[in-house]
């Protein structure tokens, strides 16, 4: 019976190769835009315990330092650590050379990111020298930086230029994208600046996510009549933020691959209809033979299923492939697609469409073999 | 001799739920591939505003663009005092110093994102002339009155005509919509002073925009702005500015539009290639006719691959006319550069459904050229034995 269906597989080779290849290739298609789409959503390296404070109007304005104590003095507060994004240049302009740089506060950086693992006494060495910075592991990899290698970032948001001298490697296996910044003095930019005592965020720890709720609503309205209002958020809500300003561009996405799906459907159904309809004597004769309604449907879905699943699972294979030389060329324009994979979700996604396509494709053909009548079908033998 | 045309496109007919099928999934094809070129132009189209390159942009020195810059107001007034700079109808020099802000607003779907306010006087209109105010009317400086650009009064509620609306620690009322033709209409205009007064920025500029005589003066002009170790400036002429915004966010969604277009292509390419074995399969004994009548080869070739062609050209138009509906469409983004919201309508132009239709023909002949080869390949006796 199924050798029967393998047999008609491979009695016109060339078609089944072209309907398995755009099955395949559309799948890839399906597993790109939804290994982006992933990406997109991820917030990787964020804590469920850890909490944003920044100004109420945008990023581009900052906050005094003096919010720092205030926020320190909170209940639930574990830690208080400004960050601000330093957003230079490092040798050009290009993406590949982009990465974060943040002047941040090195007592207390690690109190806010205890995951962040690295070598007690590079900590020190790098809480001593003023312009000196770390930097997570797969960055130093990236440029080959050794421990006292000197970097030069010329400012744009600040009118500063940084030459700074690398002091600590961190990791943080859970969160290669993590790896990807640098952190400095804050205090190295501060007197760059004249000292204007400003901070573009706040982060905090909380000590249980359970208090958070309560911590954001506090910190917000702790600063309701103050001279700069606050946005207090999870890191979370953070991160999606900027995925947010990327605006309906997710929904065209969305879209693309709904088209995509739609197009995939008519190609495989137009070619398993012809399959079928070639056979039409061919149903007519296994009917004879006393084969059932049941067998005949069975035959001719399996065919159309064989196909589906088969184009699936190869669609997958090159798109594991494709994805992740993509993650590779994306990362440096896009860093958020750094961490691009067919997740299993995607995967699933994919062979669950497979196997639509193949019954829904095959459905109508062996319908239509299912109802012939032996003599029409004997007829048509020319 | 040629095949007559006629016979190609009723044989198209002969297989008609065949060819639909294949035409619909041609289609699709170009309805995506039309959808993100129309995306890539209408950003294009919002972003980049040519520019006149008479005009100068001073930023900041080292700042990449207007909502990274800032700079105090006495060195617009050393700027202002520079040779070279145009003279407006009273006398007054060209020179528009303007104060651009970042707040965060919301979206009609609820979606937050940051919305570029451009606080400036009466000069910065004599700066550009393509400026209008299609509803309401212009704002008055002092009294806390804001104009909006039309797209961005569309997809931000709070921005609508009439709306008051918190920005920093003011009110301020949408008194009008406007045009500019480009950038500036996913920004939101008041007096400078207002918005200085607003976000607590009264004596700093984002930039200052200068008219010069001519192209070469703006270059003199730029060259004498960075050669000054006073100001601590960097200049470029509007059209450059310009350019650097748009590119990198555009590229964007054309390198996504082309991606998608050569790998959903492929899928469609295979699909014409099934469709038209099965038309040269089921034709052979006609095949056969025709060669025995003296058709050459060649014209079964051209015949078949012609046949390709009219399903790709037909399959192309649908999905363009599919498209259509796409023109005009409203929708935003953030420019990352700026880190600013840009709306813009999506833009089916002549050019993108060109291109639809090319790619729809392309898809047809490279899917119809093996069969075609293989129909004008085989031999007299063999296709006319064929039943």
């Amino acid at each position: 019976m199924f050798q029967l269906s393998l047999k008609n597989l491979l009695r016109n080779k060339r078609r089944t190769f072209l309907t398995g290849a755009s099955v395949s290739l559309t799948l890839i298609l399906v597993c790109l835009l939804g290994a982006v789409l992933t990406a997109m959503e991820s917030a990787e390296g964020s804590a469920d315990n850890r909490i944003v404070v920044r100004s109420a109007i945008s990023l581009t304005f900052s906050l005094p330092e003096s919010y720092w104590q205030r926020l320190q003095q909170m209940d639930h507060v574990l830690a208080v650590t400004p960050l601000n994004w330093f957003g230079g240049i490092y040798k050009d302009e290009r993406p590949e050379n982009f990465f974060a740089q943040f002047s941040c506060d090195p007592q207390t950086l690690l109190d806010v990111w205890p995951e962040y693992q690295i070598p007690q006494d590079q900590v020190a060495t790098w809480r001593q020298e003023r312009n000196s910075f770390i930097c997570g592991q797969a960055l130093a990899d990236k440029y080959g930086w050794k421990i006292g290698d000197q970097i030069f970032i010329k400012g744009s948001i600040y009118p500063v230029d940084l030459t700074l001298t690398l002091r600590g490697i961190y990791t943080e296996p859970n969160a290669p994208s993590a790896e990807k910044s640098i952190y400095f003095h804050r205090k190295y930019l501060e007197e760059a600046l004249g000292n204007p005592g400003q901070v573009g965020t706040f982060f905090l720890r909380i000590d249980s996510p359970d208090n958070v709720g309560t911590v954001v609503q506090h910190a917000e309205a702790m600063f309701e009549n103050s001279e700069a209002q606050v946005r207090a958020e999870t890191e979370k809500a953070f991160s999606l933020s900027f995925l947010e300003m990327l605006g309906n561009i997710r929904m065209f996405l969305g879209a693309i691959g709904a088209a995509i799906v739609v197009s995939l459907l008519f190609i495989t159904a137009n070619t398993m209809a012809m399959a079928a309809r070639e056979r039409t004597s061919e149903v007519a004769v296994l009917k004879t033979l006393g084969f059932r309604q049941g067998h005949v449907v069975r035959l001719v879905m399996f065919e159309s299923l064989a196909v589906g699943l088969g184009g699936a699972l190869v669609g997958l294979g090159l798109a594991y492939v494709l994805v992740r030389g993509a993650a590779r060329g994306m990362e440096n324009v896009f860093p958020i697609f750094g961490t691009l994979a067919v997740t299993p979700p995607v995967a699933l996604l994919a062979l669950g469409l497979g196997i639509l396509i193949g019954l829904v494709s095959g459905g109508f053909p062996a319908w239509q073999a299912a109802r012939l009548s032996i003599v029409d079908g004997l007829r048509k033998l020319a | 001799m040629q095949i007559p045309i006629k016979y190609n496109i009723r044989t198209l007919f002969v297989r008609r739920g065949n060819t639909l099928m294949t035409i619909a999934s041609i289609a699709f094809v170009v309805l995506v591939y039309v959808g993100v070129l129309s995306l890539a132009a209408g950003l294009r189209a919002s972003l980049g505003s040519k520019g006149d390159a008479a005009n100068v942009i001073v930023l900041r020195d080292g700042a990449r663009a207007e909502t990274e810059s800032y700079f105090e107001k006495d060195k617009f007034r050393i700027l202002s005092t520079l040779p070279g700079i145009a003279t407006g109808p009273s006398g007054e020099p060209l020179a528009s110093g303007e104060l651009v802000i970042l707040q965060i607003l919301k979206r009609s779907d609820g979606s937050e994102s940051n919305v570029a306010l451009r606080g400036v006087d009466e000069v910065a209109f004599l700066l550009r002339p393509a400026f209008k105010i299609v509803e309401g009317r212009q704002f008055r400086p002092g009294v806390g009155e804001i104009i909006v650009g039309r797209r961005l009064a569309e997809r931000f509620p709070g921005l609508a005509l009439g709306k008051q609306i918190k920005l920093g620690r003011l009110e301020f009322t949408v008194v009008g919509t406007f045009d500019s033709g480009g950038t500036f209409d996913s920004e939101v205009w008041g007096a400078s002073d207002d918005l200085g007064n607003a976000f607590r920025r009264e004596n700093t500029y984002s930039s200052v925009l200068v008219r010069t005589g001519s192209p070469d003066e703006a270059e003199a002009l730029i060259a004498q702005i960075e050669g000054d170790q006073r100001l601590k400036l960097s200049a470029e002429t509007e059209p450059a500015y310009f350019k650097e915004q748009t590119t990198a966010t555009s590229q964007q969604f054309v390198v996504l539009g082309n991606a998608l277009a050569i790998l959903m292509g492929f899928g469609a390419c295979f699909a014409a290639a099934n469709t038209m074995y099965s038309h040269v399969a089921a034709r052979a004994r006609e095949i056969g006719t025709l060669r025995a009548l003296g058709f050459r080869r060649r014209s079964i070739l051209g015949a078949f691959v012609f046949e390709a062609a009219i399903l790709g050209l037909v399959a192309g138009v649908i999905g363009v006319v599919l498209a259509l509906p796409l023109n005009g469409v409203s929708t935003g983004t953030t420019n990352f550069l700026t880190f600013s919201e840009v709306t813009f309508g999506l833009r089916t132009g002549p050019q993108e459904m060109i291109g639809g239709v090319l790619l729809a023909v392309l898809t047809g002949v490279i899917g119809g050229l093996p069969p075609a080869v293989s129909a004008a390949r085989r031999e007299i006796t063999a296709l006319l034995r064929e039943r």
